[in-house]
């Protein structure tokens, strides 16, 4: 397939923000797509090589694109570096040198797909001693084969800034339209997707075969399955109306959530991402590879333990372990527990559709298998009725957690979902707001006095599935020390954009936006209507959203939290209403 | 397999890795019963070299099968560079993946040089027809290009019917040097069409000085705006092809 073909579908979809003709595009784009080389394609479409467990980066500094652009355009550094400080992005500075370019090449190939492809395999695969130069040389040789348009997207995808706005839930319209004719088979793709989290084999299996071949897509060792989500409640009568019934009551850790693979002598952890965090945790590791349980995936919450005492630290002293240096310093003055909470395969069997109590007993047998004081199982009791539920999240509360969750026991493992099958309570609420909220940041101001040079304040966006777009429900620029901020300012660099995205909904005019990628723990006083956040407009009342009062940010980022994990807007819909209800009584 | 290849001076290795060294850093060698050939390209795809060394420039060759060797081409010149001028070279390929270089003139040296994997993308030749031919000295060229290159990066030719213009112009000034029939250092000046075109003097210099270095001549070949094609003719070293992208005015 030529390369010019897929350029084509993501110009048309750059200049687009509406879900619909996004959608229009890809189904098009699909359509003339062989379907050996679909794969690629929605790698290249999500700006990866690979499913995200699979880890492969491209490992090229911006420095080394422009030393690889200074090749291929003849054009030095310092002027190079001139254009970018204009263009801001070095896609459009590729264009802009290539298009301009003094100097011309022998070749004539038309460009195309696979070797686009195969390069950049190569460019990601390259690694060792003399590695950045050999990638230097690829880069050079591959832009020099495209024409200045395709380059653009060549490099733009290198580092990191294609920036389409294509949500998974988009492709899987599109894909589901392209091959099937019609929106209403998704959810078989979806399904398909969150056993195995890669799209790519969804949509090669969707072309090259049929929708039964999807179906038989299930959960399998070594590739993480997309987790099951709890639904959030503020109050334990809600709580019991939900479950109706006996129930499973399980403590609520501040840690992180993580799945473990167990192959023949062989473990691979996954975070709640999805990203392969095997070298986090190289204790947890050793015991499970030590251990006699053989092709198991389960789910459990990593928790830090402060050595002399024995009390769980508080999240942000795990996530020192996702600093890619000096885990085992970490190691060893913050040992972890892993609390073990669910069970998806044992013995080379899917368990998923196993009814939760009867998870639950197999998770006994596996701890027992593992036999290890640092690997336990996550407190449980049962509960029958609000006083029961209550006693618990008091003991919950107590001990330390955040709240508690409660679980049906007949319910399956729901790959990907979230429902009512599992419901995350934390602590009771008063007509202060006391629970957190966890939003993502999609635009800023920029600082004033002493911030100057760093965010004044942020905008922050809750999620809305229904539309798949990130509504605006708070401005925050409070709780932020010093180092927050400037921490922040660097990580969000790399989602810089000088538009809206295209899935974030704000009508506040900021003075930049970001790709909606980074999740922060938010506190409030209480929600009140607004006439300008975008969050439950029109819900409660016409022409108006919800604003959270006084929010302060808590210190933590969620790392652990993708954009969609963020609360979403029935919550805080849902937490408005409840806020009422209180002030009433 | 046999591969067993014997020259009687260090000179035409010498010019070949040179002339390959200017452009790659790691080169694949086909050997076959015919000869030796090699074809690269730069990286950034402005430069390609065609070398085909046939069997009867050699003062011996033995091959009984094609095939293929990769070495690095910097370590391979360390190592022809040691020998004398005089010195015979017999390369060879051992069982175990190394090429043998064997240079002896009285004084024996025996080098074993580790082979890499030979990266086997077959790069095909640019489809090109010429409007103008001049053969020049090797040595003239060479100067030329020096001439030119103290006030440019670049050099543009110009060719007419009885005359050949090189020139280049910089922020410091111009430079030209006319060839006609009668000039020393031009042996031949074919032009079916006036051309005119310019190159990065970088890339030529670097390709001449290195084969250049064995005597001969150029025959230089371009169209208006379209690559050159310089063929180097050296003794007993039989066909090398220098390929060139032009540069385009702003």
């Amino acid at each position: 397939m030529e390369f010019s073909l897929l350029v084509n579908a993501f110009e048309q979809m750059e200049t687009t923000t509406s879900r619909l003709s996004l959608t229009d595009y890809l189904v098009q784009l699909f359509k003339i797509t062989p379907p050996e080389e679909i794969e690629k394609v929605i790698y290249l479409i999500q700006g990866k090589l690979r499913p995200d467990f699979e880890g492969i980066e491209m490992g090229l500094a911006e420095k080394m694109i422009l030393r690889a652009l200074a090749h291929s355009s003849g054009k030095n550094v310092a002027s190079l570096l001139e254009i970018y400080r204009s263009t801001g992005d070095l896609g459009d500075l590729t264009k802009e040198a290539m298009a301009h370019r003094n100097q011309t090449t022998l070749s004539s190939q038309v460009m195309t797909v696979e070797r686009v492809y195969s390069v950049l395999f190569k460019i990601a695969k390259t690694s060792g001693p003399g590695s950045q130069e050999i990638k230097i040389k690829l880069v050079t040789g591959l832009i020099n084969e495209c024409s200045p348009r395709e380059a653009r997207y060549v490099i733009k995808f290198i580092v990191g800034s294609l920036r389409l706005g294509i949500a998974d839930n988009t492709v899987m319209d599109a894909l589901s339209l392209a091959f099937t004719g019609s929106k209403k088979n998704r959810v078989l793709l979806e399904n398909a997707y969150n056993s195995s989290s890669d799209l790519g084999q969804v949509a090669k299996i969707l072309a090259t075969e049929s929708l039964d071949a999807i179906e038989k897509i299930k959960i399998s060792l070594f590739k993480p399955v997309r987790p099951m989500l709890a639904e959030r409640s503020p109050t334990i009568e809600d709580v019991f109306k939900q479950v109706k019934g006996s129930a499973a009551a399980e403590f609520k850790l501040d840690g992180e959530r993580i799945q473990v693979h167990k192959g023949k002598g062989h473990v691979e952890l996954f975070s709640r991402r999805l990203e392969k965090i095997t070298g986090h945790f190289p204790d947890i590791v050793s015991i499970i590879v030590e251990s006699r349980i053989s092709n198991s995936i389960f789910e459990g919450e990593v928790v830090a333990i402060d050595p002399k005492t024995l009390e769980f630290l508080p999240f942000q002293v795990l996530m020192r372990r996702r600093r890619k240096h000096r885990v085992s310093e970490a190691m060893k003055n913050y040992p972890v527990y892993l609390n073990v909470f669910d069970i998806l395969y044992y013995d080379g069997e899917s368990k998923i559709q196993l009814p939760y109590k009867d998870r639950r007993k197999l998770l006994e047998h596996l701890i027992a298998e593992i036999n290890d004081r640092r690997v336990l199982l996550v407190p449980q009791e049962i509960v029958e009725d609000e006083k029961s539920i209550a006693r618990y999240l008091s003991k919950a509360l107590h001990a330390g957690c955040e709240g508690i969750m409660v679980k049906q026991l007949e319910s399956e493992y729901r790959a990907g979902a979230r429902g009512y099958a599992w419901i995350k309570l934390k602590k009771e609420y008063g007509s202060n707001l006391t629970d957190t909220l966890d939003l993502v940041i999609v635009g800023a101001l920029y600082g004033r006095g002493r911030r100057v040079g760093r965010y004044g304040a942020l905008l922050l966006a809750a999620y809305d599935p229904t539309s798949d777009t990130f509504k605006t429900t708070s401005k925050v620029g409070t709780g932020f020390t010093d180092q927050h901020l400037s921490d922040l300012y660097n990580n969000l660099e790399k989602y810089l954009l000088m538009h809206k995205h295209p899935r974030v909904d704000a009508s506040m005019p900021m003075d930049i936006w970001f790709e909606p990628k980074i999740v922060i723990e938010i506190v409030a006083s209480e929600i009140t209507l607004s006439p300008i956040h975008t969050a439950g407009m029109n819900t409660v009342k016409e022409n108006y959203g919800l604003a959270l009062r006084f929010p302060k940010f808590t210190g933590k980022v969620r790392d652990d939290k993708i954009a969609e994990d963020a609360t979403k807007i029935e919550e805080i819909v849902s937490l408005y209403k409840q806020q009422k209800r209180t002030i009433s009584n | 397999m046999v591969f067993r290849a014997r020259t009687r001076s260090t000179e035409e290795w010498k010019a070949v890795t040179s002339a390959i060294s200017t452009l790659v850093d790691e080169a694949t060698f086909e050997a076959n019963i015919e000869g030796i050939s090699f074809r690269g390209m730069d990286p950034s795809h402005v430069a390609l070299i065609d070398i085909h060394w046939p069997n009867t420039t050699f003062e011996s060759f033995e091959c009984d099968s094609a095939v293929k060797f990769g070495v690095r081409i910097d370590e391979l010149l360390k190592v022809i560079r040691r020998g004398e001028k005089k010195d015979s070279v017999e390369m060879s390929l051992a069982e175990d993946s190394t090429l043998l270089v064997k240079m002896h003139n009285g004084y024996r040296r025996e080098y074993k040089m580790r082979l890499i994997e030979s990266s086997a993308s077959a790069t095909p030749l640019p489809k090109l027809s010429f409007n103008t031919k001049a053969v020049l000295v090797a040595g003239s060229f060479d100067r030329i290009l020096s001439d030119v290159n103290i006030v440019s990066e670049y050099l543009s030719i110009k060719s007419e019917a009885s005359a050949i213009h090189f020139s280049g112009k910089g922020d410091s000034g111009e430079a030209e040097i006319v060839l006609d029939p009668k000039s020393e250092g031009l042996e031949e000046l074919n032009v079916k069409e006036q051309s005119t075109a310019t190159y990065s003097i970088d890339y030529l210099s670097k390709v001449t000085k290195a084969i250049s270095t064995a005597g001969g001549s150029i025959a230089a070949e371009f169209s208006s705006k379209m690559p050159i094609r310089l063929e180097f003719r050296v003794m007993n070293l039989g066909r090398i092809h220098f390929y060139l992208a032009p540069r385009v005015q702003d």
